[in-house]
């Protein structure tokens, strides 16, 4: 039985699948996104910045001078919008960071390893007060808790297209973990599928885990 | 409180009239906490005895124009704000009526005689150096007593924040200043303007305009021409619906216009003809340039309420607005939505760019190519582009075909990569060894002999921990790109 599929392109809003919001950046609230590189979150985290891009400048903030402007516009994120900058200091991440909070509506950061908690908390409480869309992806140890909003981990990728030395490569599924404040203090399961184009695709199989613990 | 004049509002009764925000209130609400400007919700909340009426609008303003008309005789260029509210410029008519306290009485009598007694009918008037100051002169007054403030400044230094609420400024630039100890416009006057610029961009400038007496001038500039808009009717328009349509139709088109010189009203002209009788004409004015919808929401008030009122008999042959005090703010830059967004993003990328250098902020622009490292063509932020070697449009025979590894290093990363029957097994990722486990290619990239490049061959290797995106060259293997 084939799974049923949702769109995930500009109608996003008319959606009322749960796990849809999961995809998109919220004003104010943070979207921590963890996995290791090549778990396809670099191209996820650049696709959230695509609705905003339509609206006005989103900002990138590479550490590592690798991310690409080409996987972005395939997202859907507008060319004259996307603004990368290059962080590669890491005593300087944070002044940037912060300066690019202060005033750019939406940002995609990957955060360096070894940076201070309170600095990231810092960081948090300012995309809050100036409704920044925000997420980040931590390139060492999860981010504190209480500074995300929302949890996205990536349980792995698939390929498809590629056969031992035949075909391309031509979509891939990413499975994702949805937690925290913004999954509702449970966890959920879902995956997406993303063909190289402006439109992800929600596939419906979805795994409810209950919550190890409650909120008080 | 025009609001509160609607005629099924029930007499003798405590009355809450709102949409998401109250816009009138009886003295018994009132005096239960309730203020002009709160939140329907919490007003709710505060009276709960009250009967809660939906604002109409577009209702007011037709029972509104009667009384714009009674102003209109005494005085020309009557200004309307929205229902209840009008402002028009006195030095001509006190000069004629011989002082400001026997024009104001004036105003206050004729007024006062055409609406009645009764809830939301009281007249107040406040005179001052521009429509700001005497908006709340007037809020300040007492019903059939005119304000008449000599030293504006000073009076403008007493007036609450709340003052600001209007048009001018958000609610959370209000609570940072209170934040910041900031209670009166006098207070928010003795900052430096330069430093709220900084801080706060655009709003937190013309707030402290506001508070320093500079109100934006009524003087409307010289407006071509061929700004203005025109319709006209071979049938007249008679039918609410038809003007509806009409009034959506030339608000769109004339701001259409003003947007492609750049500039939206602050004031508007709105002029019907009707088939019988004499032309009408209105001019509406608002703090912040007039937006698509608030300049339809205006126009088809206006319209409406001469319809309904009878004010154009025989239907409406030809409608024609035209812009005045025409403002550079914002409407131009409809990518940023407003300009002190714009003024924001600005300062914050110049401020990373600061920090990190000229080429730590980039612009990419798609350009021609066959790796991805070649398809981007790079920019400083805030500079002129780079021009393109390459037509992106260009077929590019032999592409690296999408999707595109998101993560591509500015040079080949030599790499190692196990081969077994010319077929590649294992590759090492940082310290440990990843089995392939498919992969595709090879595809043959020619270089250009001429200019040194050689002959490479590509391809996409997936592995557990992601895929790759491989060239190999000379006996060597080369990271070109990670699928991320």
């Amino acid at each position: 039985m084939g799974k049923p599929e949702v769109d995930l392109a500009t109608p996003l809003l008319d959606q009322s699948r749960e796990e849809l919001s999961y995809l998109r950046l919220e004003p104010g609230r943070i979207t921590e996104l963890v996995g290791d590189t090549g778990s396809g979150l670099t191209r996820l985290g650049l696709s959230l910045l695509a609705a905003p891009s339509r609206a006005g400048p989103v900002v990138v903030v590479d550490i590592r001078g690798w991310i690409s402007p080409e996987a972005a516009w395939e997202t859907g994120v507008e060319a004259e919008s996307l603004v990368i900058v290059r962080c590669n200091e890491r005593p300087l991440w944070t002044r940037v960071t912060a300066a690019l909070l202060e005033g750019v509506p939406a940002v995609f950061a990957e955060v360096p390893v070894g940076i201070k908690e309170q600095d990231l908390r810092r960081l948090a409480a300012l995309a809050r007060a100036r409704k920044t869309m925000v997420a980040f992806r931590s390139m060492g140890s999860r981010l504190p808790s209480g500074v995300s909003h929302l949890r996205l981990r990536s349980l792995g990728v698939t390929w498809e297209g590629a056969d031992r030395g035949h075909g391309k490569l031509k979509g891939r599924r990413l499975m994702l973990e949805a937690s925290g404040r913004g999954a509702a203090g449970v966890t959920r399961r879902f995956e997406v599928e993303d063909e190289g184009k402006d439109t992800l695709r929600l596939v419906s199989d979805v795994v409810f885990d209950p919550s190890r613990r409650a909120a008080g | 409180m025009w609001s509160l004049t609607r005629p099924d509002a029930p007499p003798g009764n405590p009355v809450l009239v709102a949409d998401d925000r109250v816009t009138g209130a009886t003295p018994d609400v009132l005096a239960a906490g309730v203020t002009l400007g709160m939140p329907r919700r919490d007003a709710e909340a505060l009276a709960p005895f009250a009967t809660v009426l939906t604002r109409d609008v577009g209702e007011e303003t037709r029972r509104f124009e009667s009384v714009v008309e009674v102003v209109e005789d005494l005085i020309p260029r009557v200004e309307v704000v929205g229902p209840g509210l009008v402002f028009v410029p006195v030095a001509g008519a006190i000069r004629f009526y011989g002082g400001e306290d026997v024009l104001a009485r004036k105003v206050i009598d004729e007024v006062a005689g055409h609406v009645g007694s009764g809830p939301g009918k009281e007249v107040l008037v406040g005179i001052a150096d521009g429509p700001f100051a005497a908006r709340w002169a007037a809020a300040r007054s007492s019903p059939g007593e005119p304000l008449i403030v000599e030293d504006t400044l000073s009076f403008l230094r007493t007036l609450d924040l709340e003052s600001l609420r209007e048009g001018v400024a958000s609610d959370s630039l209000i609570a940072t200043f209170r934040w910041l100890g900031v209670t009166t416009l006098g207070d928010l006057a003795g900052f430096p303007r330069e430093a709220l610029a900084t801080r706060f961009g655009n709003e937190g400038v013309l707030a402290h305009r506001l508070a320093s007496g500079e109100d934006r001038t009524a003087l409307p500039r010289e407006i071509p021409e061929e700004l203005a808009v025109e319709m006209e009717f071979e049938d007249p328009l008679e039918h609410i619906d038809a003007v509806a349509f009409a009034a959506r139709n030339i608000s769109e088109r004339m701001l259409s216009r003003l947007r492609s010189n750049g500039v939206a009203p602050h004031q508007v002209s709105i002029l019907a003809e009707p088939d019988l009788g004499k032309v009408r004409e209105r001019i509406w004015r608002s703090a912040d340039p007039f937006t698509e919808r608030a300049l339809t929401d205006r126009v088809w008030w206006q319209l409406r309420a001469w319809v309904e009122s009878g004010g154009v008999p025989g239907g409406i042959i030809r409608i024609r607005i035209a812009p005045f005090d025409l403002s550079g703010e914002g409407r131009q830059l409809g990518v940023f939505g407003d300009e002190s967004a714009r003024i924001e993003t600005d300062r914050a990328l110049a401020r990373a760019q600061a920090l990190l250098g000229p080429d730590g902020v980039l612009e990419g622009r798609p350009q021609g190519g066959r790796m991805p490292a070649e398809r981007v063509a790079w920019s400083r932020w805030n500079e002129p582009e780079t021009a393109r070697d390459r037509d992106p449009t260009a077929p590019w025979p032999g592409v690296t075909p999408k999707p595109s590894p998101a993560l591509v290093p500015p040079r080949l990363q030599l790499i190692e990569v196990e081969w077994d029957g010319g077929m590649p097994s294992r590759v090492r990722l940082g310290t440990r060894w990843e089995p392939v486990l498919t992969w595709s290619g090879p595809w043959r990239l020619s270089g250009r002999w001429w200019a040194g490049e050689r002959d490479a061959d590509r391809y996409q290797l997936v592995t557990s921990a992601g895929a790759l995106l491989c060239v190999v060259a000379d006996g060597k293997s080369y990271l070109a790109g990670v699928y991320d």
